[in-house]
């Protein structure tokens, strides 16, 4: 049982002693900056991770082979039961430049790429999508919305982009634009078109773009045509492997986003009807094949994780089993696996921060060990004088023990209670700060992230988490000078000058 | 009967490096209830360490203490502490209060010991009286909630006193309690401690360089280098006797 005087002598010591205030503060930053910190971070990666999962297929058969066919893909794939639909996908490296009387016979497509990459508007992904299908695996309606909506918070006033439907399904396989935006575009860039727009018909293909390339193209309206160039070693060359160029002309129909940031910078939408034509892949060629990359895959709702893993070890033993024998191994992988990269690399950092943080809270810690291992040099006598009016060496050792306790529990408090408020009134406090500052200072740089507020997530767990540490941390440390002071002889102590 | 405390044989030595430097060479003596006796010696002579080892702060080399014929050797820390805290009461030159408490928090730090903070919960009124009327005891009364800086050489030795009986102890050890007062003061606080110590029977051993002061005790025990040289009756005064009786 604790001896009464204990926590009297400890209270007493705590309030006359104006340096345990330092360690009272020390373990509040602790906590504040480990609950504020990495709720901030876990809330960043927490929609890092809804951005990811959005931006991509729930499943993906990919690493195919060059010739890869569809149609028997679709044909396994969609006779398991637990799979709703697929959707083909053409993946292809090109370059992106926009054709406007702006930049028309000075620069090459992609050059802007060697001006530093400050415009992104050369290199891009090309994924070659059929609309209707894809629609089916990805929430593409979110992905238009989200276009407008990331301009929107960056200060853009472009006008909600329309989606690309078209009531013909081969103009709307084609992402083509209305034919009268067409006209126009063509007027705007110099083109041949009719006198009367009525007359013209569109026959471009359509192409979205990410909104961060759009953001940046501020003067590009919808219809205005697109170069792109890909280089590809087609499948029917007789000579063997020869790189061929090939270009195409585009309409701009519109732009999307996932919340993914590098997806939505990298990627360019086209029909993949028209880039498989660019691949060299003809309709009227005999041995003609529906050429894919990838398959997007969704499958049935409410699998459990185990579900989900043995679906994807049938579909991959399916598809093997489609491909040529002698080919490589096909993958099937979920959204995370897809996106291991970046990914591990956001929870690796989440990992580093957390131990940076865990070394703040040790030098808290020992801002503690080192207040009381003072106190403990500066009480050599009240040790004594305790001892001799009859106190027990642990009563004394408690004495301490108590100290650096309610210095903890005072300071994890204080440091809860700040880094709560401070998560309630991030933003608010962020806007502040913004606006005061004209715009020049933010806490967090929003744009750097594409955030619409600064994203914090605290959960209770972790608050208690932090502050059991925070606590068995100081009361850990509390007991090396609590132990002197129990050790310390009565006669020495008492005669301590 | 038997003597209050004890002590037999006692030898005390403390290492300094690989030598043995002896302090206390078999020191025999016996403190009664209600005597009050006096220790005199040259500084080095032991006085203090006797004290200690008598106020079971420390322990001896070898030989016995004993209180009421029971030897205490073989208690545990914590149980030399609990019977110093119920046993023995300590005044010292200089006061050794604890500078962050008042005076009435210094005074019912003794009442703290022995207790758990439950136990001191239900009787803190109790103790709080006990603690005023103490320090009232020491004319100190107006004086409760200063703190040690607040007070002269005087009023601490007395709150120090108060402190010392508030556990009633019956074995009150003083380590040259006016050694650090002026005369006047010193008068003061003897004649509080006698007059106390009558009042209560307290077994009494005062560590002093004072001839005069060793002269009022019942009895005066001389040390030299580490043993006792000798012990004879004080000249106790007519009405210390009286009381005595």
């Amino acid at each position: 049982m604790t001896p009464a005087f204990a926590p009297f002598l400890a209270w007493r010591y705590l309030l006359t002693r104006r340096i345990n205030i330092l360690g009272v503060c020390g373990v509040a930053f602790a906590v504040w900056a480990m609950l504020v910190v990495d709720g901030v971070f876990s809330g960043f990666v927490t929609d890092i991770h809804e951005d990811v999962r959005r931006s991509s297929p729930p499943l993906l058969l990919t690493d195919l082979p060059h010739d890869t066919d569809y149609e028997p893909l679709r044909k396994v794939l969609e006779a398991d039961r637990d799979v709703i639909a697929t959707a083909p996908r053409l993946r292809q490296h090109g370059m992106v430049m926009p054709f406007s009387p702006r930049d028309r016979g000075r620069r090459p497509a992609g050059s802007e790429q060697l001006e530093f990459d400050h415009t992104r508007n050369g290199f891009a992904l090309l994924l070659g999508i059929d609309p209707d299908r894809e629609r089916r695996i990805v929430d593409f309606g979110a992905w238009l919305d989200g276009g407008p909506a990331a301009i929107a918070r960056y200060g853009g006033i472009r006008p909600r982009a329309t989606a690309p439907v078209q009531d013909d399904p081969e103009r709307r396989r084609r992402l083509q634009v209305d034919d009268e935006q067409e006209w126009r575009a063509r007027r705007r860039a110099g083109l041949p078109a009719e006198d009367d727009p009525a007359d013209h018909r569109s026959i471009w293909p359509g192409m979205l773009l990410g909104w961060p390339r759009v953001f940046r193209l501020d003067w590009v309206q919808k219809g205005d045509p697109f170069e792109v160039l890909v280089a590809a070693f087609p499948r029917h060359h007789a000579g063997g492997p020869l790189l061929r160029p090939c270009s195409e002309r585009f309409a701009f129909a519109g732009w999307f986003g996932t919340g993914h940031r590098m997806f939505d910078e990298l990627t360019a939408l086209v029909p993949i009807d028209t880039l498989r034509q660019m691949l060299g892949e003809s309709e009227f060629d005999e041995d003609y094949v529906e050429l894919v990359t990838d398959v997007a895959i969704r499958p049935r709702d409410g699998l459990s994780p185990a579900d989900l893993r043995a679906l994807q070890r049938r579909l991959r033993a399916a598809a093997q089993a489609v491909l040529s024998p002698d080919c490589a191994p096909c993958s099937v992988l979920d959204w995370r696996q897809q996106n291991t990269t970046l990914l591990a690399a956001v929870d690796q950092e989440h990992s580093l921060m957390q131990i940076v943080l865990f070394v703040v809270m040790l030098v808290s810690a020992f801002v503690i060990y080192a207040t009381l291992h003072m106190m403990v040099v500066q009480k050599i006598k009240d040790i004594g004088i305790v001892a001799a009016v009859g106190g027990s060496p642990r009563g004394i050792g408690t004495v301490f023990l108590l100290t650096g306790t309610i210095i903890a529990v005072l300071g994890t408090g204080l440091g809860v209670l700040a880094g709560v408020l401070s998560a309630m009134w991030l933003n608010p406090i962020n806007e502040w700060i913004y606006r005061i500052s004209g715009g020049r200072l933010e806490l967090f740089p929003r744009a750097l992230f594409d955030l619409q507020g600064i994203p914090c997530h605290l959960e209770p767990s972790w608050i208690v988490t932090v502050s059991a540490f925070a606590i068995l941390l100081a009361v850990t440390v509390a007991f090396v000078p609590a132990r002197r002071a129990a050790r310390m002889h009565p006669v020495t102590a008492l005669s301590f000058e | 009967m038997t003597a209050v405390l004890q002590a037999r044989a006692i030898t005390k030595s403390y290492a300094i490096g690989k030598r043995e430097i002896p302090v206390l060479r078999g020191v025999d003596l016996d403190l009664h209830a209600g005597e009050k006796v006096a220790l005199l010696g040259a500084s080095g002579a032991g006085k203090s360490t006797l004290l200690h080892l008598l106020g079971l702060l420390d322990r001896p080399t070898a030989g016995e203490v004993r209180y009421d014929g029971r030897p205490v050797q073989d208690l545990s820390v914590a149980e030399r502490a609990l019977l110093r805290h119920r046993q023995v009461g300590f005044v010292f030159q200089f006061y050794h209060l604890i500078p962050e408490l008042t005076a009435l928090q210094n005074v019912l730090l003794a009442r703290m010991m022995g207790t758990t903070v439950f136990g001191y919960w239900r009787q803190r009124r109790r103790a709080r009286s006990a603690g005023v009327a103490m320090l009232e005891q020491v004319g100190l009364g107006e004086r409760l909630h200063h703190r040690p800086a607040e007070l002269s050489g005087g009023e601490r030795q007395r709150v120090a006193i108060a402190r010392a009986l508030l556990a009633e102890p019956r074995v009150l050890l003083a380590d040259e309690p006016t050694g650090n007062l002026d005369s006047e003061t010193a008068q003061g606080v003897v004649e509080l401690m006698f007059s106390i110590q009558r009042e209560r029977d307290l077994a009494f051993l005062l560590v002093t360089h004072d001839e005069q002061l060793a002269a009022r005790c019942d009895r005066i025990v001389r040390m030299k280098d580490g043993t006792i040289q000798g012990s004879r009756p004080g000249d106790v005064q007519p009405e210390d006797s009286a009381q005595a009786d």
